[in-house]
């Protein structure tokens, strides 16, 4: 698939609620097709194996969707109550994802591989380690990406978001997805791999 | 200059002011209102899903729009400055204060008891629940009795609440759902039945209450003029009396810099802060501390309530996300012994989600990543979490006050205000026992389910602030009477919030309301 076909489907599969105002996310960095290839391969190692196939490639759909919608700029939520405005949206975390994409690559290729997506299972397992580690050693998974560490805003993306959440409590909790109140007084249905 | 003339003139877009104009045109046709609000209007509902999904992907400002940027000050002071004000991210709940909030002083010997019998104010809470839209049942206590029922059920208890109430009423506490401005029924107002977004900051069903609609309404039957992006920046007298003969603004956005409002009857609907502002604003050689002022009260005795807060460690499987804006209320300390420590509050509990994450590193600090991470998340899913909270009776001081600040103006050259809360000598003295009771109330509940009390701790600030024209019977005293006219001024009204004398033991909307319901018949004979 070309870059720009990828792109394409990427957009219309998931930013088509915002096609209306596509001009936020222009000027923000999108991923490149090796990129996605990397984040398919670091997929393979950090997320959970019951996602399959088709479930960790969703989770790249959606972390490319969230770096290629990103607004710098943004008025950001002072809450309720609130004395203070808050900065607006800094520059997209992305743009600091270049160079730990091309670290990744580097610490493939002195193992051996041509890439980091070419490098086997338990070679990349000890990239990400180390990618984890130094130069900073990552404590905890972030909200939200922060461009601090690609792996962590990868891998935080995914387990702090509503799938992660139901995967972890096997059930089909949906918290951001808005839902009837019937039967919400009975236990969640289990998540059964979705 | 662009001059306009109503009958009644408000100053204000937010839920007091859009509820005091949908019944003041009810019981008065004949009158004309303009509706005056600084902020602008955010009518484009359609778009609320949208924002809802950017505020929760980037947390982006879920009402784009809704402050003015020079328009602040220091203290508690809510940025929302727009149609519908704080209102606009309001969570929804509507619970009712207790009889004992308006007797204080007959019934302890604290602060000052309201000059509001309690079964008017009762009325007028079930006037406020109906205008609004309220979806609640019934406590088990005599003394909560309500005169008529919500005018809608319950909302559904999520599986979370089921568990987190069996677990809580073994205390020996009962508890029941929280009253929320959430339908229930479909079509209640106009507006969509709840679909447990979870994001009631930001409803994109319309199920939640906002009052936008009620202004958008007004407007689509020619009820009321809404001017916004207009905020007055004065109150003027006439010259051979005392009452309020003009209003002063100007556009935000620069176009007809100077307007002016003339009006029979203007009633200050401007929330906690910018009500006494404008009136301590609106300071002249004939009126040197301000209008309303001559009792030198106005910005005096600001108020709201403190908390107490914790979270409990639970042997309880809760799936954290099922519904976490609604939750479980307990009125049982609303009231207190006459001859017991004085200590009143409510009692809140939700689901919570502290603690029970995912977590990159194991104890040992190794890095979990696919199924370890799983199966290291899963241990903690096997407990739960509740989040506790009660907020707790203050009472202000003479000098917990508004003040205007000469070092901080905004573009028209107008000093910004300044809130520092304090509270009185007795609420001081007994600050320590207060803490005790919560200590030991957080350890009786988590003993109910062997669970473990998290960190308690105190909220620093006061929530809900109300006052600053605090109503009275006693000119010298107060600022208002209990219809919100002010004592100085026969044609000037003040409603809601600011009115309030203390701030209660829970969230103050709906006593907000109430009270500014109870404010109408007497504006739409003024």
């Amino acid at each position: 698939m070309q870059r720009r076909t990828l792109l394409q489907v990427l957009a219309g599969a998931l930013v088509a609620p915002w096609r209306g105002l596509r001009v936020w996310a222009q000027g923000t960095p999108e991923l490149t097709a090796p990129q996605l290839a990397a984040l398919d391969a670091l997929a393979e190692v950090v997320l959970p194996s019951a996602l399959g196939p088709a479930g960790r490639s969703a989770a790249v759909r959606r972390f490319a969707g969230w770096v290629l919608n990103y607004r710098e700029g943004a008025e950001r939520g002072h809450g309720y109550g609130s004395s203070a405005l808050r900065r607006p949206t800094g520059p997209s975390p992305a743009l600091r994802y270049p160079p730990q994409f091309a670290a990744l690559d580097a610490a493939a290729v002195s193992a051996g591989a041509a890439s980091f997506a070419a490098l086997d299972a338990a070679g990349r397992r000890a990239v990400v380690e180390r990618a984890l580690n130094e130069p900073e050693r990552v404590t905890r998974l972030p909200g939200s990406p922060t461009g601090e560490n690609l792996v962590a805003d990868f891998l935080g993306f995914y387990a702090n978001s509503p799938d992660g959440w139901d995967l972890a409590y096997d059930a089909q909790i949906g918290a951001d997805r808005c839902r009837s109140l019937d039967g919400s007084d009975q236990r969640p249905a289990p998540f059964g791999g979705r | 200059m662009a001059r306009y003339e109503a009958d009644v003139v408000i100053v204000g877009g937010g839920i007091t002011a859009a509820l005091v104009a949908e019944k003041l045109t009810e019981l008065r046709p004949d009158l004309s209102v303009i509706v005056v609000e600084a902020g602008r209007r955010l009518f484009d509902v359609a778009n609320r899903t949208l924002y809802r999904r950017r505020y929760l992907d980037y947390g982006e400002n879920h009402w784009p729009g809704d402050f003015i940027e020079d328009q602040g000050g220091r203290g508690v002071i809510s940025r929302t400055m727009a149609v519908g004000g704080s209102a606009l991210h309001w969570g929804g709940v509507c619970n009712r204060f207790s009889v004992e909030d308006t007797r204080l002083r007959s019934m302890y010997g604290l602060a000052v008891d309201w000059p509001v019998a309690w079964d008017d104010l009762e009325r007028h809470y079930v006037e406020a629940e109906r205008r609004i839209g309220v979806s609640g049942e019934p406590g088990p206590f005599p003394e909560d009795q309500r005169s008529e029922p919500y005018p809608m059920p319950p909302m559904t208890m999520s599986w979370n609440l089921v568990q987190l109430e069996a677990w809580a009423e073994q205390s020996g506490i009962p508890f029941w759902t929280t009253p929320q401005a959430k339908n229930t029924v479909d079509g209640y107002g106009g507006r969509s039945v709840c679909r447990r977004c979870n994001t009631c900051e930001i409803c994109p069903t319309g199920a939640r209450y906002s009052p936008d609609y009620t202004f958008r309404q007004l407007l689509d039957a020619n009820r009321i003029e809404l001017h916004d992006g207009t905020l007055v920046r004065r109150l003027v007298p006439a010259d051979d009396s005392d009452r309020i003969a003009v209003a002063r603004a100007v556009r935000e956005d620069g176009t007809d810099d100077d307007v002016e409002y003339r009006a029979r009857t203007f009633v200050v609907a401007s929330g906690y802060c910018w009500s006494s502002h404008l009136l301590l604003l609106s300071a002249s050689s004939r009126f040197p501390n301000g209008l309303a002022n001559s009792s030198d009260h106005v910005g005096r005795y600001m108020t709201g309530h403190l908390a107490y807060q914790t979270t409990i460690d639970l042997d309880l499987r809760l799936y954290p996300g099922m519904n976490e804006q609604h939750s479980l209320i307990s009125r049982q300390f609303f009231r207190c012994a006459t001859d017991a420590p004085y200590v009143r509050h409510d009692l809140r509990i939700w689901e919570n989600r502290g603690g029970r994450g995912p977590q990159l590193r194991d104890d040992e600090g190794r890095v979990l990543l696919g199924d370890d991470l799983i199966a290291d998340w899963r241990t903690r899913t096997t407990r739960g979490t509740a989040r506790v909270r009660g907020y707790y009776d203050v009472h202000p001081h003479a000098e917990s006050r508004l003040t205007l600040d000469d070092g901080s103006t905004n573009r028209w050259g107008d000093p910004m205000p300044v809130i520092e809360h304090r509270v009185d000598e007795a609420t001081e003295a007994r600050a320590a026992a207060t803490r005790e009771h919560f200590e030991t109330l957080f350890a009786r509940l988590a003993r109910a389910n062997d669970g473990r009390v998290g960190r308690v701790s105190g909220l620093s600030y006061q929530d809900h602030p109300a006052g600053g024209c605090r109503m009275g019977d006693d000119p010298a005293t107060s600022v208002v009477d209990s219809y919100g006219r002010t004592h100085d001024h026969e044609n000037l009204f003040v409603v809601g919030a600011p009115t309030l004398p203390t701030g209660g033991t829970t969230n103050g909307t709906l006593t907000f309301v109430a009270l500014a319901l109870r404010s109408v018949p007497a504006i739409a004979g003024a």
